[in-house]
């Protein structure tokens, strides 16, 4: 996708005249160098290590009565320490694609290692719990091998760690130390995506939080609560984004994940003291705090940042039809409705158009300059 | 992220799949000897089911096990109730029967003394809401599924839903339990070796 626009921008140059031809096929040789760049082999072979890690976990889960127990843990066992071997060998031969296949069975054998003792023993209802530990493994391997694949699985078990606590509770979050654990999961999961370069792995333990946060409102709904993420999401997009900050340089250098994410906490805390709030006054006001903070973020990280940029923007149209609705719409009906939604659209689309009018002129003069 | 120089490992990749493999390995060893242990030198209770087919992803078909003992009257509870709803777990006595079966005599939110030759069992923690007048209790003790072939959970099923079944479980000085052994109508049809 990237690899095609940027094909078709250097065509473009080049006709032209910006750029000269070997500029631009040695940039887009240097592209296709980088180890993150999607290679269609790279992928498939990990796709093809999660089949296998299936056919693993489902052969636990036929509980196959032709072997008996202690050669089936002996199996497994001898599976882990086949496949983390494998994978030290592969590294060493500088085959970083296959090792990063062979840990990923390695971690999904572990995992089923720790289905199959459940089984053994029929233990019950400690499905986070095995979660936990499969996720631990994960980690260990991590952060051993310095791979990027098992960050991006430990993300992923740490999501499937927040799953297992939600069903087995039935939806309802009991908040004991096992719910707070979650954060602390994300916390690790960042830390490993730093150490092992993952990149975008990064956004598993960003969504993860934010959901963590989202759920935990929902299941205990509190304007204390709500308050306090509006507050903490605003410090953290102003500690990321507000120039002088000494946090800045840092969150920039770790894309644009952690300004879009504050963002989205602050907007996840507006819309919920929204729903705390009570009557067309209080309404009013946190729906004004809301639009203030959607402009506040396009201003701050619009321009260097899309993905604020549009989360503002729908943030903004959002809160402003929604007011619309709740104060106007109550007293003109329906078709006053669609008419103040047409009008606020259109307004909205003005001032888009104004907005990205004045950001392209920015970027130009800081071009000529 | 943009960094596109080849990161350099920290570790030997050798060293590095024998610290994975060595601690992951221990720590199945662990759980196992854990279940194990409880196995060896647990005491031995025995305990009727109630009627009550679902699957596990991970781990397969199991037969869901409901006790007598899971379901506590509000006459069993000595102490204090908790006064909010809370996460917590109780404290369940069991006496021997004239019958064989163990029945639950006692429960409590807070530890019990052991006496005589009554059994304490732990719950596992679950979600407390109370109620005034008290009311009855539902519990798990972490033993009520049992996984078997795939395919052979049907048995068990038509005899459990017949009140046939019964389940002999072992269970440590920490009120944890471990299913040893399932029989119908007294004859043993499953029985958990140690490893």
């Amino acid at each position: 996708m990237y690899r095609a626009r940027l094909e078709r921008d250097f065509k473009l140059w080049m006709d032209k005249g910006l750029l000269r031809e070997d500029a631009a096929r040695a940039m887009l040789a240097e592209y296709d160098g980088r180890e993150s760049t999607f290679r269609a082999g790279r992928v498939l072979l990990i796709l093809a290590a999660l089949l296998l890690s299936a056919s693993i976990l489902l052969l636990v889960a036929a509980n196959w009565g032709a072997l008996p127990r202690l050669a089936r843990v002996a199996g497994i066992v001898a599976l882990i320490w086949a496949f983390h071997f494998a994978a030290a060998w592969l590294q060493r031969a500088g085959r970083s694609a296959l090792a990063a296949a062979a840990l990923v069975l390695g971690v999904a054998t572990f995992g089923a290692s720790i289905a199959l003792v459940g089984q053994m023993y029929h233990l019950s209802g400690d499905a986070a719990d095995a979660a936990l530990l499969w996720f631990a493994g994960a980690c260990l391997s991590a952060l051993t091998f310095r791979s990027a694949a098992m960050a991006t699985v430990a993300g992923g078990l740490a999501w499937f760690y927040f799953i297992s606590l939600l069903t087995e509770d039935g939806f309802g979050l009991s908040f004991d130390w096992r719910t707070w654990l979650v954060p602390v999961l994300c916390v690790v999961v960042v830390v490993q995506v730093r150490l092992a370069d993952a990149g975008r792995a990064r956004h598993l333990a960003y969504l993860l939080l934010v959901s963590w946060l989202a759920w935990r409102y929902v299941d205990h709904p509190s304007l204390a609560f709500a308050g306090g993420l509006a507050a903490a999401g605003l410090v953290a997009f102003l500690a990321a984004t507000l120039p002088g900050s000494p946090l800045r340089q840092l969150a920039i250098e770790a894309g644009s994940a952690p300004a879009f994410y504050s963002f989205a906490l602050a907007l996840l805390g507006f819309t919920a003291l929204q729903y705390q709030a009570v009557g067309v006054p209080t309404e009013v006001a946190t729906g004004a705090g809301t639009l203030l903070v959607a402009l506040l973020g396009i201003a701050l990280a619009g321009a260097q940042n899309g993905a604020v940029r549009y989360l503002g923007y729908l943030a903004f149209a959002g809160e402003l039809l929604y007011l619309a609705f709740e104060t106007l719409g109550t007293m003109i009906g329906t078709s006053g409705f669609f008419l103040i939604s047409g009008l606020v659209v259109a307004g909205i689309a003005w001032l888009v158009i104004r907005i990205e009018g004045h950001m392209a002129q920015t970027r130009r003069t800081e071009v000529s300059q | 992220m943009t960094d596109a120089a080849p990161k350099r490992s920290w570790l030997n990749p050798i060293i590095a799949a024998l610290l994975v493999a060595a601690l992951q390995t221990a720590a199945l060893g662990y759980m196992i000897e854990g279940r194990a242990s409880i196995l060896r030198n647990g005491r031995e209770i025995l305990l009727k089911t109630v009627p009550v087919d679902p699957r596990d992803l991970l781990r397969g078909d199991y037969v869901i096990l409901s006790y007598d003992i899971s379901r506590l009257e509000p006459e069993l509870f000595k102490g204090d109730l908790p006064a909010q709803s809370e996460e917590t777990t109780l404290y369940v006595r069991l006496n021997k029967q004239i019958d064989g079966f163990w029945q639950a005599t006692e429960a409590s939110f807070q530890p019990l003394p052991t006496l005589g030759d009554s059994v304490l069992l732990r719950s596992q923690p679950f979600s407390y809401y109370p109620t005034s007048p008290p009311s009855a209790v539902t519990v798990d003790y972490g033993i009520e599924r049992f996984y078997v072939p795939e395919g052979e959970g049907r048995v068990l099923e038509e005899a459990r839903n017949a009140e046939a079944l019964s389940v002999s479980v072992r269970v440590d000085d920490k009120g944890q339990a471990q299913i040893r052994e399932i029989a119908i109508n007294g004859a043993p049809i499953y029985q958990e070796p140690l490893y």
